[in-house]
């Protein structure tokens, strides 16, 4: 308890210097920026950051990719509430409510409102990544490579129904799609090279960075500029600042939804849309107002707000203990630690203890600079969000392909970024999620590898695998996910529960 | 001010993307066949001796058999799913206005990534990138059309600015060997 305060507080000690202030605030600025500007989204924004970064020091270099995506996931509040688009995926929700208060001449409250859940949302996430991150990575060390293999499974498929929830069946494709391109190149059991078709690139597989950059980048510039209809930016004159007696009006609202969010974070693949949604959801679903939803609810925007925003905290606790990305960025966050030598995963708790809660003082720091740049910059911000797409989508466009290069400097790099373009955004075109594809590549030799040696432990004996308590409950869980996805079998779950409830109440 | 916003109308396109699902279920019960003939014959190692359950092919065969059902799946729920005029909507949205300029935009990042590239100095290669795609974009494809005098001080600017500062940052800041 007391050592976890301490490292807290050296944590806090550790980038409170002006180098650090001075990367806090021009990343958590730049991450709004990103967030606002339609088409550009955190993951995308923290996948170009990294090739920014690589040259940092480690601590500096993290510190600047968690800020932006902080930043870039408040931002997105921006867009939604004066054009009734949403910056990033992350705040659709948002749209329903802060564009009518908008409309309603409330665009100054909306945006008060956004920016102060948005804090509270993380803040409730960073005491949950506080104490349940140092006690799963203790009980992750008892996993063994069956719990992994079982892990790796559970991520994809939970990614898969969660971030398709109208059709898991392409969630689970796309999922199938990214494991299988994770089997290009070495394979670490036997040191073989899997369908590499004898071009010497491909021996160590796809890299991640331009797979994303390509992925959420060219796909999203692509998505953009397909379109052509044209928004009108609302304008704002009331007052930002929120009244604390505003905020503090729906506490249990935001306590709920910090909460809902972090859960949603914690699980794997599932991103700050997921957690916005569900939050929104069950805020409506025991409001007493609900007819003022969809309609200018302050509430439902808190909801929204404050549960996307604690996904981000609740996204580093699988990444963090289990290396298990917790959202999409989450997932280039991995990549960027793994190029600056921080592994994830259980033993970072053993190995380098301080930097969780370093995690902890860098969210914190970032809140407090979302805040007062949410608070105060309202003006420019606007003036942002009417730079032409023509123009920017071009630079960034620029940007991807430089991303993709820098890193390794290899053209390869860039065909494969192109080539994740055009394929995602074909993908995304068919309402394919992205999330479980990206959760595919990263968790796939972590699959593949741990099957293969849990079998030769067992000199070919799967038993372990469904036998261990750990493995049991997680092979269970990921059969009911599948069979509850199945229209047929949930329909039939559902007439049965409700046929239970409906004899207990007539008895009763 | 502008940005772009058009949400797509899920009803109107559902029979366009039933007969969509039709294709994108063939397709992956092709590639999911040709990854599984792929794995079946993996080299095997057994002159390593290695234990057959471990074999390198195992888990791309596993995948590739998972990718067969979920594509039969899809493929089989398109095909008992009505869809009246479902194929002419998917060709009228293949070749709509809005597919065109997703298409420009590959052209152009084609031409850019494997053309200009590497053929011309990066800088030159950016700058014309830059410029082709914000007059393109701007004064032909673009609804209403901008005057080209309006355009073209801003195209050039902005080619000129991305081309030096993006070359700067990546070779002098972070001595990056641009192609």
């Amino acid at each position: 308890m007391f050592d976890g305060l301490i490292m807290l507080g050296g944590g806090l000690a550790h980038f409170f210097t002006p180098l650090s202030l001075f990367n806090i605030a021009w990343a958590t600025l730049l991450g709004i920026v990103i967030g606002a500007l339609p088409g550009l989204t955190a993951t995308m924004g923290v996948a170009l950051l990294v090739t920014l970064t690589y040259k940092m020091a480690p601590d500096q270099a993290i510190l600047c990719l968690m800020c932006l995506y902080c930043g870039a996931i408040y931002g997105g509040s921006r867009t939604a509430i004066l054009l009734a688009i949403p910056g990033t995926p992350a705040s659709a929700a948002t749209t329903l409510d802060g564009h009518p208060l908008a409309l309603q001449g409330k665009a100054g409250t909306a945006m008060g409102l956004a920016t102060t859940s948005s804090a509270l949302g993380t803040i409730i996430g960073i005491v949950a990544l506080a104490l349940i991150a140092p006690l799963l990575a203790e009980a992750a060390l008892k996993f063994g490579t069956y719990e992994f293999f079982w892990l790796a499974l559970f991520g994809v498929i939970i990614s898969g129904q969660l971030t398709a929830i109208d059709d898991p069946l392409k969630g689970y494709i796309a999922g199938i799609i990214g494991l299988l391109i994770a089997m290009v190149g070495m394979e670490t059991l036997h040191a073989h090279q899997r369908f590499t078709f004898g071009i010497p690139a491909l021996g160590g597989g796809f890299d991640l960075i331009p797979a994303m950059v390509g992925a959420f980048g060219l796909a999203e510039i692509l998505g953009v500029m397909k379109r052509t209809a044209q928004a009108r930016i609302v304008s704002s004159d009331d007052r930002v600042i929120p009244r604390l007696s505003d905020v503090f009006q729906y506490k249990w609202t935001t306590i709920r939804s910090g909460i809902i969010g972090t859960f949603v974070g914690i699980v794997p693949g599932v991103g700050e849309d997921v957690g916005a949604w569900a939050s929104y959801a069950a805020a409506k679903r025991v409001s007493k107002e609900k007819h003022l939803f969809g309609k200018g609810s302050q509430e439902g925007l808190i909801a929204a707000e404050t549960g996307n925003s604690a996904v981000i905290p609740g996204a580093m606790i699988p990444t963090l203990t289990l290396a298990l990305p917790g959202s999409a960025a989450a997932a280039v966050l991995i990549a960027a630690m793994f190029i600056h030598g921080i592994r994830p995963g259980p033993l970072l708790m053993t190995e380098n203890p301080e930097f969780l809660y370093q995690i902890v003082a860098i969210l914190l720091f970032s809140t407090i600079a979302m805040l007062v740049f949410g608070l105060t910059l309202t003006r420019p911000l606007l003036t942002v969000l009417s730079v032409p797409r023509e123009r920017l989508m071009a630079v960034v466009y620029v940007l991807c392909v430089v991303g993709s290069f820098a890193i390794t400097q290899r053209m390869f790099d860039v065909y494969v970024m192109l080539g994740f373009g055009i394929a995602g955004f074909i993908l995304r075109e068919m309402k394919y999620p992205m999330a479980p594809l990206v959760l595919g590549i990263i968790l796939g030799d972590l699959l593949d590898l741990n099957l293969r040696r849990g079998l030769l432990l067992t000199n070919g004996d799967p038993s372990p695998f469904f036998t261990r308590p750990i493995s049991a409950v997680i092979c269970i869980i990921i059969v009911l996910t599948i069979l509850m996805s199945i229209p047929a079998v949930s329909t039939r779950v559902r007439s049965i529960l409700n046929r239970g409830r409906t004899g207990a109440s007539a008895k009763s | 001010m502008t940005t772009e916003s058009s949400i797509p109308d899920d009803d109107a396109t559902q029979p366009a993307m039933v007969r969509a699902d039709l294709l994108a279920g063939l397709f992956f019960i092709i590639v999911g066949l040709a990854v599984f003939y792929g794995a079946w014959t993996m080299d095997r190692l057994e002159m390593r001796r290695i234990h057959p359950l471990t074999v390198p092919g195992l888990v791309p065969g596993m995948l590739s058999l998972a990718l067969v059902i979920c594509g039969s799946i899809l493929a089989f729920r398109s095909i008992r799913t009505p869809a009246t005029g479902g194929w002419q909507q998917l060709g009228g949205a293949v070749f709509s206005g809005a597919a065109g300029r997703a298409v420009a935009v590959m052209v152009l990042a084609l031409i850019y990534t494997l053309g200009l590239v590497g053929t011309l100095p990066f800088w030159a290669a950016t700058g014309l990138f830059v410029f082709a795609f914000i007059m393109l974009f701007e004064c032909w494809l673009a609804e209403p059309r901008r005057p080209w005098l309006t355009s073209l001080p801003w195209a050039l600017a902005l080619a000129v600015c991305t081309a030096a500062v993006v070359t700067w940052v990546f070779e002098r800041a972070f001595l990056v060997r641009l192609p």
